[in-house]
């Protein structure tokens, strides 16, 4: 099983900062599945107004950094090939039926499984399950499309 | 035992695709996609998923021209070929 670090993953992905949303990749299986890890701070800016009551996660950023963990997983099969930044792209095409069970707040290490269940032509569907010490935050499908559209 | 395939290919577009009519209302010869049942690519990817769970059939990229996925008589035929193929 590979890992990749924050320099390897900003290889693959073309998301920076505020947005890439992957810290470290585990247990990667390029082109099926892998794990990545999103450690959540106070310092995160979507904090500040979600909530100042009560810091929460929004679950749209879950189900993003659950897009950017699939990116890897396929972008990670043709690492070394030096693809053009064009070619890194990818689309976000459908989110289907995403639960959200717990709520991610600072200090959370967010563990974001996903394994790629189809692909047809650029098309590929995800199934992606986010977890914290164990507990399912959320989980759904997605569907992504790679490459300019 | 035709007619058969194709009303659980019609069952599977229905369920999978979550669509709002019943399966005995999809003409088997109208087409699939753009003008007929209106279908997307998203929903194709989604009855690929479906075939390979119902039929065991794995769609290669290749295959899925046009003319595969036209209307439920050409799915319907090419999931009997498959079938036959890998008997």
């Amino acid at each position: 099983m590979k890992t990749l670090d924050i320099d390897q993953i900003q290889k693959i992905l073309i998301h920076r900062y505020p947005f890439l949303l992957v810290d470290r990749v585990i247990d990667l299986e390029p082109g099926k599945k892998g794990t990545g890890i999103k450690n959540v701070t106070i310092n995160e800016g979507f904090f500040q107004g979600h909530f100042p009551e009560e810091p929460i996660m929004p679950g749209v950023l879950i189900i993003e950094a659950m897009a950017q963990v699939a990116a890897i997983v396929v972008g990670s099969e043709f690492r070394g090939k030096e693809a053009k930044p064009e070619e890194r792209m990818g689309y976000l095409a459908a989110v289907k039926e995403i639960k959200f069970k717990r709520p991610v707040r600072p200090g959370d290490r967010l563990e974001i499984s996903v394994e790629i269940i189809q692909k047809l032509a650029n098309l590929f569907k995800v199934r992606g399950e986010a977890r914290v010490d164990r507990e399912i935050c959320a989980q759904g499908e997605l569907v992504f499309t790679k490459g300019t559209t | 035992m035709a007619e058969e395939l194709e009303n659980k290919i019609k069952e599977l577009i229905v369920k999978r695709l979550k669509l709002e009519i019943k399966p005995e209302e999809i003409d088997s010869s109208a087409p699939l996609f753009g003008t007929g049942l209106g279908l997307d690519s998203i929903d194709a990817l989604e009855l690929v998923v479906g075939l390979e769970q119902e039929f065991g059939i794995r769609v290669k990229d290749e295959e899925v021209g046009k003319e595969i996925f036209a209307s439920v008589n050409t799915l319907a035929g090419y999931v009997k070929k498959k079938q036959e193929e890998e008997r």
